[in-house]
């Protein structure tokens, strides 16, 4: 054990905010160079980088915080143009036009995502292609409004009213503002509760579930801010180009270009598309210059080869392989070490003595389980359950393996809907409701963790906890405050800026504690919060369950450790074969013969006697 | 009376070409759960060879299968090996769905560079001529497409369930880690798999180069209807697909008539949304999809 390791939580040194500084040479120089160059071609490149830039990072709110893969987002880019461009013919001014835009494209969004939200699987990406195709085939047919094939011109009316000028400089300041408009949106997000949500919905969409949020409501919303804005850009791109046609307006070529930006760049990352769109464009915009006559199709085809090269040899994009400079390898804090040093070991199974039944601080039935079935096909997983808790209440729920524990659990937590049967649970206005799914739970305050434990692996612990906390506070300051505070009682805050991937078992199954916690429950599911984590952890995990228990929150706790389940149940539920075969009070239940019979077999129950 | 008829065959023939080019697709998606975007692009490289073969050496264009089905074996193979497998442990599927889209823009642009944007019309020996049925019509090539759909749904059904190579491919696809515990080479089955699937549509591809012109952007034209049908018989399962084929063959010649022939795509992706909707499983779809429990 190095001297290093002793030295408590190392806090990386106070220095410049280096991404941001680069977000802001790279925005400055992307205004000033083709402002001091002047000329033409050289404004244009800028004007498509930065409208590029723009288009991929709103694309980034859902395609990689939202983890939704869309591969049609011109849709929302063309019916912005057409929108506006239709308005414009009719005299009103595409300030107004592109938001107009904006809101179709937000529903029409809203409208595809929906169904696909709800599923896991590739159907996001294909009806997001097939709703381009539809876009076009649409815009081709009502030709009376669109021009069908052959496009629609706006009428050339010069100056910021319609803007449309005869010089390029006003095109590039108004891309230029709408550029730094979607960053400061993307920003925003990344920070925000909806940001925490949308990525703790991308890498586990159940732990989200079970941390209250609404995994369908939050993509929706990042899918109509992404269509708004990318409206708002096609708006600005009919104006300046000042003529439309459905084959480029929705294509599927630039539905790919505006994601394989942030691809290249780095999916998920507020910074990444800018980078991508800037690195990538004057490359191709050379490439379509020297080429694009003689060689029909090179310029798709470097796109296509950049991309198979990109996701082989760079998936984490341009910020991934900066990430990597940037992060020295330093000696990360091994956890089990640390928790040796705090805590000396004490006597290990002591035998505490059960709480009493009627101990003070018991009050009244919080959850009320009655008469629960449930099947999968013909297995009969849990056969009439009923049983309540009480406020205040420790119930410890045993039962061999196979007996239908975590599915119960499933049943209390609204993860699956039991075939009979009712859960009721007393909200905190005092009347009883019946909740059917997770986000309803979650509102009555009841929360849980996983037998599998089901980390956010790419947030840090501090983010983890927050994704929790989110659901008491809606601010970001408040919420990061209170992550920490969980996170040091519940000893990780030595490790709140560390990757959750990288934690052991043992913290792991701390963190899903925390996470939990922090929504300040009312109702406790714990699912085998010890199992696997050494004795040590074992008592300080116990300690930790009593106050938990003491500041008045009702527990049930599947749990193997007996001398967890001893020390701590104020009653004992034990299930066997999906049935209830004992409950009371924990010395009397595991002497009862069909309780050890349920777990050692008949023979040794009789032997027993 | 009789246009309804000819309305009803022409979508079941149309169904019979869907079928043929989505067996490939759904084969690919239900073993190695990956979509494979550039389906349509194989399809397109597959019409290419045909027309050369045909018009080069003057061959019916039903010889060129002795090249082209090997030669799209060894395609989807080497995609396979060279682009998918390197990323099958990435954490989301979003990696393999950019790679292969990546795939499908690199071949349909370097189909421009070599061939131009002119249209390859193989020459039909025939298959274009009609077979008429009282007042009814059909052509000759298109029989012969959705007669091979049926004899390749059936035969790879039998492949897969009678033979041990079948039993190997689907033990995979149910559970990868066991199968490999049971001493399946599970890299080698991918690989495999994923050339069959190639193969099929190298198959699809000799028997719609005569009676469709081939061109660097017919891949997509064919492989989004394809999504659709995959989708509506359920993601992974072959007789589904054939069934879903005929459904949208079906739908989309009775909308092209009463409809309009330019709305026939809006109404079945319209459909294919409604689908998502009501039965997101597909027609044979197995649960993999549905699970809300991660």
């Amino acid at each position: 054990m190095s001297n290093e390791t002793t030295s408590g939580p190392s806090v990386p040194a106070p220095s410049l905010p280096w991404p941001a500084i680069g977000v802001v040479l790279v925005l400055a120089s992307l205004l000033l160079i083709p402002l001091g160059i002047g000329n033409a071609f050289v404004t244009h490149i800028f004007v498509t980088i930065c409208l590029m830039a723009a288009l991929s990072s709103a694309w980034n709110l859902v395609g990689g915080f939202a983890g939704q893969l869309s591969l049609g987002h011109a849709t929302f880019y063309g019916i912005g143009a057409y929108t506006a461009v239709i308005l414009v013919n009719l005299g009103i001014t595409p300030w107004i036009g592109m938001f107009a835009g904006a809101g179709i494209a937000a529903i029409v969004g809203m409208a595809i995502s929906y169904p696909c939200f709800r599923l896991k699987g590739p159907f996001f990406s294909l009806a997001s292609i097939a709703f381009l195709e539809v876009f076009r085939v649409l815009t081709l047919h009502f030709s009376d409004f669109t021009g069908g094939a052959t496009g629609k011109m706006i009428p050339l009316k010069l100056g910021w009213t319609w803007m449309v000028f005869r010089e390029r400089w006003p095109s590039l300041l108004i891309i230029f503002g709408m550029l730094c408009a979607v960053l400061v949106v993307v920003w925003a997000v990344r920070r925000s509760r909806l940001g925490f949500y949308l990525i703790a919905t991308r890498e586990r969409e159940s732990a989200a579930k079970a941390a209250g949020v609404k995994t369908v409501q939050v993509r929706l919303v990042a899918v109509a801010i992404s269509s708004a804005l990318c409206a708002m850009l096609g708006t600005f791109h009919a104006m300046y180009l000042t003529f439309i046609e459905p084959s480029a307006m929705f294509s599927l070529t630039f539905s790919i270009q505006i994601a394989m930006f942030a691809l290249i760049g780095g999916l998920g990352t507020v910074s990444g598309p800018l980078l991508g769109a800037v690195l990538l464009v004057p490359l191709t915009e050379w490439a379509r210059a020297s080429f694009g006559a003689s060689a029909l199709g090179l310029h798709g085809f470097v796109y296509g080869v950049v991309l198979l090269l990109a996701v082989l040899f760079m998936p984490n994009g341009i910020i991934g392989l900066l990430q990597k400079f940037r992060r020295a390898p330093h000696h990360e804090l091994d956890e089990d070490e640390q928790t040796t040093q705090t805590d000396s070991i004490k006597a290990p199974a002591q035998a505490t003595t059960p709480p009493s039944p009627d101990r003070e601080g018991i009050g009244r039935d919080v959850m009320r389980v009655q008469n629960l079935n449930k099947r999968f096909g013909g297995l009969h997983v849990t056969k009439n359950v009923n049983f309540t808790l009480r406020e205040g209440e420790v119930l410890g729920l045993i039962g061999p393996n196979g007996a239908g524990k975590t599915t119960l659990f499933n049943m209390l937590s609204g993860f699956l809907t039991p075939n009979e049967g009712s859960v009721t649970v007393r909200g905190p206005d005092g009347g009883y409701h019946t909740p059917v799914n997770p986000a309803d739970f979650a509102a009555l305050g009841v929360g849980r963790t996983f037998q599998i434990v089901q980390p956010f692996a790419a947030m840090t612990v501090e983010e983890n906890i927050m994704v929790g906390a989110f659901y008491r506070h809606h601010d970001e300051h408040d919420a990061r405050e209170a992550a920490r505070q969980t996170a040091w009682r519940m000893g990780l805050g030595p490790l709140l800026q560390d990757e959750a991937r990288g934690l052991t078992i043992g913290g792991l199954k701390r963190l899903e504690v925390a996470r939990v916690m922090a929504m300040e429950p009312r109702i406790l599911l714990l699912d085998e919060v010890m199992a696997g984590i050494n004795q040590t952890d074992v008592r300080r995990a116990i300690d930790l369950m009593l106050s938990i228990r003491d500041s008045g929150v009702s527990i049930i706790a599947i749990e193997h450790v007996m001398q967890a389940v001893m020390s701590l149940s104020d009653r004992v539920l034990v299930l066997a074969a999906g049935e209830v075969i004992a409950e009371g009070d924990p010395h009397e239940v595991v002497r009862d013969p069909h309780v050890i019979e349920a777990y050692l077999g008949k023979e040794f129950a009789n032997a027993h006697r | 009376m009789t246009t309804f008829l000819q309305i009803l065959l022409n979508g079941l023939m149309l169904g019979g070409l869907f079928a043929i080019v989505s067996i490939g697709l759904t084969l690919i998606f239900g073993i190695i759960k990956v979509v494979n975007f550039a389906h349509g692009e194989f399809l397109m490289g597959g019409m290419f060879i045909t027309w050369l073969i045909t018009t080069q050496m003057g061959l019916h264009p039903y010889a060129a299968v002795i090249v082209v089905v090997p030669v799209l074996f060894v395609m989807g193979a080497l995609t396979q090996r060279l682009l998918i497998q390197p990323l099958m442990s990435a954490r989301d599927d979003h990696i393999q769905i950019f790679a292969t889209v990546g795939l499908s823009t690199a071949l349909i642009n370097l189909a421009l560079l070599i061939f131009g944007a002119d249209i390859a019309n193989t020459p039909p020996h025939g298959l274009r001529a009609p077979l008429e049925f009282g007042e009814l019509r059909l052509l000759t090539g298109q029989v012969m497409i959705f007669g091979a759909a049926i004899v390749l749904v059936i035969g790879l059904e039998l492949f897969l369930k009678y033979t041990q190579t079948g039993r190997a491919i689907r033990a995979v696809a149910q559970n990868r880690g066991a199968a490999e515990l049971m001493g399946i080479n599970v890299n080698h089955i991918y690989v495999l798999t994923f050339g069959l699937g190639a193969a099929c549509v190298g198959l699809a591809a000799v028997l719609i180069a005569p009676l469709y012109p081939t061109s660097s952007n017919i891949g997509t034209y064919f492989v989004l209807t394809a999504f659709v049908v995959v989708v509506l018989g359920g993601l992974g399962s072959i007789p589904g697909a054939f069934l879903g084929a005929l459904i949208i063959g079906e739908v989309d010649a009775l909308s092209g008539y009463y409809i309009g022939s330019d709305l026939r795509e809006a109404v079945v992706f319209g459909l294919f949304l409604l689908i998502l909707i009501l039965r997101p499983s597909g027609l044979f779809g197995a649960r993999q999809n549905l699970s809300h429990l991660s």
